[in-house]
């Protein structure tokens, strides 16, 4: 049984095919790198499996479920949470705040039990906050936590997003470029954090990256995409060592010279 | 939050230990209009400021809660216990089905279709005058009976702990919506719609609930305005009462709950003391929203809170080089 499963899922805006054709698995418990130059539609296809587009043609399954293009809110119910390229947090809320309105799924009261509160609603707040806190230490946001999230440095905003995306307790986490900014200390300790998700906070990752060094870190697979279709699909070393991949980013003028 | 939620106290508090001591005529009745409009603006700031969708329509359900509360009173002879909520549950269930509908667009489409669908509803009070009477609109609108027998000033004070006690209504609404998870999810959709729908929130939801629950208050103040004034007319649509909440809630401060009630208490004021203005004094409020808009785009509260935020920075600045060390 696959977790989640993408069958021949396709988009083209105009004449233009963002995506072709594409197909790929996460299996339960594992971390997959959706990788490719710019343009590929990787982005494109991170917002077909989360309902932000709807696709031409394809499905998609979660959880021997077809979730296709159900609406964003309703895939993050069934636990598909995604994070954003550019950066998408709640900028005038802080760190704390951030994570805390991420547990809204969690949180969720009868709406009559907005305006007369009773234990449960004051159990349910009390263990947002703990959680929350919890969130915002496991990032390693800590000594930040009551920062207001537009003070933040570059790498501690990318730290945030992922911890809002925690918040909402995904399933499976999408994230979109989350190194993206970082400088190559800062993506080591980000990818250290990241393998120790699967299992505990989530079960599996999705992960869209242009950092090759912490895509070979982290992933268990990698799925290649170039001019959106599915180029590779392996073992991060056996990817790597794919001469249509390396074709792909660095031009067959490479092997020509050589 | 807590902060807040003491001073939110303490202003009813006062308000009530206020009634004590006024006796003038004058004094009570402007009294009465802070806490109507306070009541206003802070059910128009529960969209503006903390979903952050512009409502130029707010008016419709001012004017429903009053033609609802005035022909409730002359025909059926309700008496106003009955006919405020009456005002409030007609309003609320016109600002639901608004919503659902207007609510599905953003930013501009909204404000200009709400803006429309007030301005609907006033050609309506204005012609269907079998039942509003038209421009000559509701007069008589029936007095609890013991006040017949009392004075002036205790009719007005009767209406001020009247006031009093829906402007506590609204403020325990507001304040319980806004520190609750569903008011989490209503900021969520105000600051970021992309992140909210990632994190499972559906926008029109938070968005239909603000909107409902300002309608709820805004009908039952206009019930009250109807029984207050003892008449109801088209105007009750117009856009000076629109234009009156904009600038309480833009000059006190969106998206905070004491923001409003400050700016219902200065606009109020101001409003009084610039009659001698007369044509001068729109200009004047004019030049005074352009000037908050321009110099303090969060409003007097957000200046104070942004005051507080720095000195808070300061001290952090401060603590932090020995926390890296």
């Amino acid at each position: 049984m696959s977790f989640l499963e993408v069958r021949g899922m396709s988009k083209s805006f105009g004449g233009n095919h963002a995506v072709r054709d594409i197909s790929f698995d996460v299996a339960d418990g594992e971390i997959v790198g959706l990788i490719g130059p710019n343009g590929a539609g990787k982005t494109t296809c991170f917002n077909l499996i989360t309902g932000f587009y709807a696709p031409d043609a394809g499905r998609v399954r979660f959880r021997d479920e077809d979730v296709t293009a159900l609406k964003p809110y309703q895939m993050a119910r069934k636990g598909i949470v995604r994070s954003f390229q550019k950066t998408n947090i709640l900028k005038s809320l802080t760190v704390f705040e951030n994570v805390l309105t991420g547990q809204y799924l969690a949180a969720k009261q009868p709406l009559w039990r907005t305006f007369f509160p009773g234990r449960s609603v004051v159990k349910a707040e009390a263990d947002a906050r703990e959680r929350a806190e919890e969130i915002v230490r496991t990032m390693g946001l800590g000594a930040r936590i009551n920062a207001p999230a537009s003070l933040l440095a570059c790498g501690e905003l990318r730290l945030l997003e992922v911890a809002l995306a925690l918040a909402a307790r995904p399933a499976i986490l999408m994230l979109d470029e989350p190194a993206a900014g970082l400088n190559s200390q800062e993506a080591k300790r980000f990818g250290d954090v990241l393998t120790t998700l699967p299992g505990g906070w989530v079960r599996s990752v999705l992960l869209v990256e242009h950092n090759m060094g912490l895509v070979m870190d982290v992933c268990d697979r990698v799925v290649v995409m170039n001019f959106g279709e599915k180029l590779a699909e392996g073992e991060p070393a056996h990817v790597q060592a794919d001469p249509r991949v390396i074709e792909a980013y660095l031009g067959s003028g490479v092997t020509a010279a050589a | 939050m807590k902060i807040e939620r003491n001073v939110l106290i303490a202003v009813v508090v006062v308000a009530l230990l206020l009634g004590a001591v006024l006796r003038d005529q004058y004094v009570l009745h402007v009294a009465v209009m802070v806490l109507f409009y306070a009541v206003l603006a802070s059910s128009l700031n529960l969209l503006v400021g903390y979903v952050g969708e512009f409502s130029l329509g707010h008016t419709a359900f001012l004017g429903m809660g009053a033609y609802t509360a005035a022909l409730c009173a002359t025909h059926f002879g309700w008496p106003m216990w009955l006919t405020l909520p009456a005002g409030g549950i007609v309003a609320g269930i016109t600002g639901l089905v608004v919503g659902a509908i207007t609510l599905r667009l953003q930013g501009p489409f909204f404000v200009i279709v709400t803006l429309a669908f007030a301005e609907v509803l006033r050609l309506t009070a204005m012609n269907w005058i079998a039942l509003t009477n038209g421009p000559m609109g509701l007069a008589g609108i029936a007095q609890p009976a013991w006040l017949a027998g009392a004075g002036i000033t205790e009719a007005k004070l009767f209406y001020y702990y009247v006031a009093v006690l829906l402007l506590a209504v609204t403020v325990y609404l507001s304040y319980r919506l806004v520190y609750s998870n569903a008011g989490r999810a209503a900021v969520a959709v105000r600051e970021n719609r992309y992140v909210a729908q990632s994190i499972g929130i559906r926008p029109l939801t938070y968005a239909l609930l603000a909107l409902g629950l300002g309608a709820f208050l805004t009908g039952m103040a206009g019930g009250f305005y109807a029984h207050y004034i003892s008449f109801v007319g088209p105007e009750v649509f117009g856009f000076p009462f629109m234009l009156s909440m904009i600038i309480m809630v833009l000059v006190g401060g969106k998206g905070t709950l004491l923001g409003p009630l400050l700016g219902a208490l200065l606009v109020t004021f101001l409003e009084e003391s610039l009659r001698e203005a007369k044509e001068l004094r729109l200009s004047i409020f004019g030049a005074a929203v352009m000037a908050v808009v321009l110099f303090m785009p969060r409003g007097l509260m957000g200046f104070l809170l942004r005051r507080r935020e720095q000195r808070a920075e300061a001290v952090a600045s401060i603590a932090r080089p020995e926390s890296v060390a």
